[in-house]
């Protein structure tokens, strides 16, 4: 730190200063990127999810239909942080045993009949990025569970004389789909999506679960008290301080959520019907 | 696309054969003095020092990996690294799954922290918090000596049960005696030991998979090498100030 800022801000301030931009604090800021690259990628996954689990219930074919319904009730009512942990366990070990059948030998295979994995080969090795990729898509079929429930709502709620008079000028079901009934089903979604993109937020904070050293786990880090002067700076308990400043990240990214969403509104709502105040 | 296959295979190849080469050391990364981040962000600690002075005697390229306690050791027989190096006591359970090295630091009684001004009768412990951290030999001998009259709370890490001690939440922490006097040391009575201390493991050593017997013995040739010169005397007065010492 410059000598003219020490001199401008007084000896506590500035040990302050350097001690909340040191590494440790520094490795804190960078996990940011972990928790805003899985709201990101997951809402991405989750709106893909949606639309597909919605255009399933919308199917004519009743087994494609019961098929979207089941994913909506059944992935709705699990607990995320329980989904969170089986999906990407799950997904490991489905492809750690395909992996298996191609990489073991046949000994292998009988002498570690306990074991998991059965050879060294066929051990796949889930590293920060393999576990965010998963979290990401976790995420997405958690909450796209929710997106597809919403936008189906959302469909049935455009005017069916819209649909009648698409199919009168002799469009193409595709068509139909695609440039009458999506089109106009976003003013009616985007409540229930605002709704679920707050969720999905929320769930952000779990990464820490797959051994991503996210942003929660480092605030438990960096607050635990600390006695031992060869680790670092002693301090008691200081977690309540870093998880205040969770707090206001979550509050803040909500609030421009909320700013966004109403961008949204207005612009998607232009020559259309008001639907609510 | 044949090239992109190309660039994947040439990738997979070399780090295949640079992994050959690297011994990667498993570690927590929670456990100070053992094994922590520093302020910069580092993974440092005695342990750090220690596995570094090993691999230079060894003549092995090491790099550490830090990994949660809770699955240390399926990591390590799935292949996640090659040692673990996380203050891990040497016990008959983890040998029937792993392989040790000799100890490279001596048998450590376990030992009771708590608050400053707490007063336990411990010839009659119930009705009280005890704090361990989960698959520890502390968590398991609490478990079964004291787990029937008193509440046991097992918490991922080490830390987390000094915060939460700290923070008055559980009563007492049973843990590694080289791992609590320091801390105790430096609270300036927010925290003191009583009652017994407890023999429970037989030393603490790196842990190996059983088919790994060319690195045991060359990391065991560097124990012996460190032990007989002084240096791991000399690690641990830095770290543990107090020893316990292999020298007398």
């Amino acid at each position: 730190m410059p000598d003219w800022l020490t001199q401008l801000l007084g000896d506590d301030l500035s040990f302050g200063l350097s001690y909340i931009t040191n590494g440790k604090h520094l490795a804190w800021y960078a996990s940011f990127r972990f928790t805003i690259i899985a709201a990101l990628a997951g809402a991405l996954f989750a709106l893909f999810f949606g639309l597909g689990g919605a255009a399933l219930r919308q199917s004519r074919f009743a087994v494609l239909r019961s098929i979207g319904a089941l994913y909506c009730n059944i992935v709705r009512g699990v607990p995320d942080v329980l989904f969170f942990l089986f999906f990407p366990l799950a997904f490991e070990q489905s492809v750690e045993w395909l992996m298996s059948t191609q990489a073991c030998s046949a000994a292998d295979l009988a002498a570690n009949t306990g074991t998991w994995p059965p050879c060294t080969e066929a051990n796949w090795f889930l590293g920060t990025s393999e576990y965010l990729a998963l979290a990401c898509v976790s995420l997405g079929i958690v909450y796209g569970a929710f997106t597809a429930n919403v936008i189906h709502g959302a469909m049935q709620a455009v005017p069916k004389g819209q649909l009648e008079a698409a199919r009168a000028f002799g469009m193409h079901p595709i068509q139909l789909l695609w440039r009458v009934h999506i089109r106009q089903m976003w003013i009616y979604a985007l409540p229930g999506l605002s709704n679920v993109w707050m969720l999905l937020l929320k769930a952000t904070s779990l990464l820490s679960l797959l051994q991503i050293a996210d942003i929660v786990l480092w605030a438990d880090r960096l607050g635990a008290p600390n006695y031992l002067k060869q680790v670092g700076l002693v301090h008691p308990d200081w977690r309540w301080r870093y998880y205040l400043v969770l707090f206001l990240f979550y509050i803040l990214v909500t609030y421009l959520s909320e700013r966004g969403f109403a961008v949204l509104r207005r612009k998607l709502g232009h020559g259309m019907i008001r639907v609510e105040g | 696309m044949k090239k992109i296959i190309l660039a994947v295979a040439i990738a997979a190849a070399l780090t295949g054969t640079a992994s050959a080469q690297t011994v990667r050391l498993g570690t927590e990364g929670a456990y100070a003095p053992w094994n922590f981040i520093d302020d910069s962000g580092n993974v440092a600690g005695f342990e750090i020092d220690l596995g570094n002075e090993l691999c230079a005697r060894a003549e092995l390229t090491c790099e550490f990996i830090i990994n949660e306690w809770d699955t240390i050791i399926p990591n390590l027989v799935g292949g996640n690294y090659d040692a673990i190096i996380a203050g891990m006591s040497i016990t008959d359970e983890r040998k029937q799954t792993i392989d040790f090295t000799q100890d490279y630091y001596p048998p450590d009684p376990s030992l009771f922290a708590m608050a400053g001004d707490a007063d336990i009768d411990f010839s009659n412990l119930s009705g009280i918090k005890i704090g361990v951290q989960g698959a520890t030999i502390q968590a398991a001998y609490v478990e079964e000596n004291f787990g029937a009259n008193n509440t046991v709370l097992s918490y991922e890490t080490a830390d987390q049960s000094i915060a939460d001690l700290s923070a008055g939440n559980v009563d007492v922490v049973l843990a590694d005696g080289g791992y609590l006097s320091p801390i105790v040391e430096g609270s300036n009575g927010a925290l003191k030991l009583d009652g017994p201390s407890i023999m429970i493991g037989g030393g603490v050593g790196l842990g190996l998979r059983k088919e790994d017997d060319e690195l045991e013995a060359k990391l065991n040739a560097a124990i012996d090498a460190v032990k007989a010169d002084g240096t791991l005397d000399g690690l641990i007065a830095k770290w543990f100030e107090v020893g316990p010492f292999y020298s007398n």
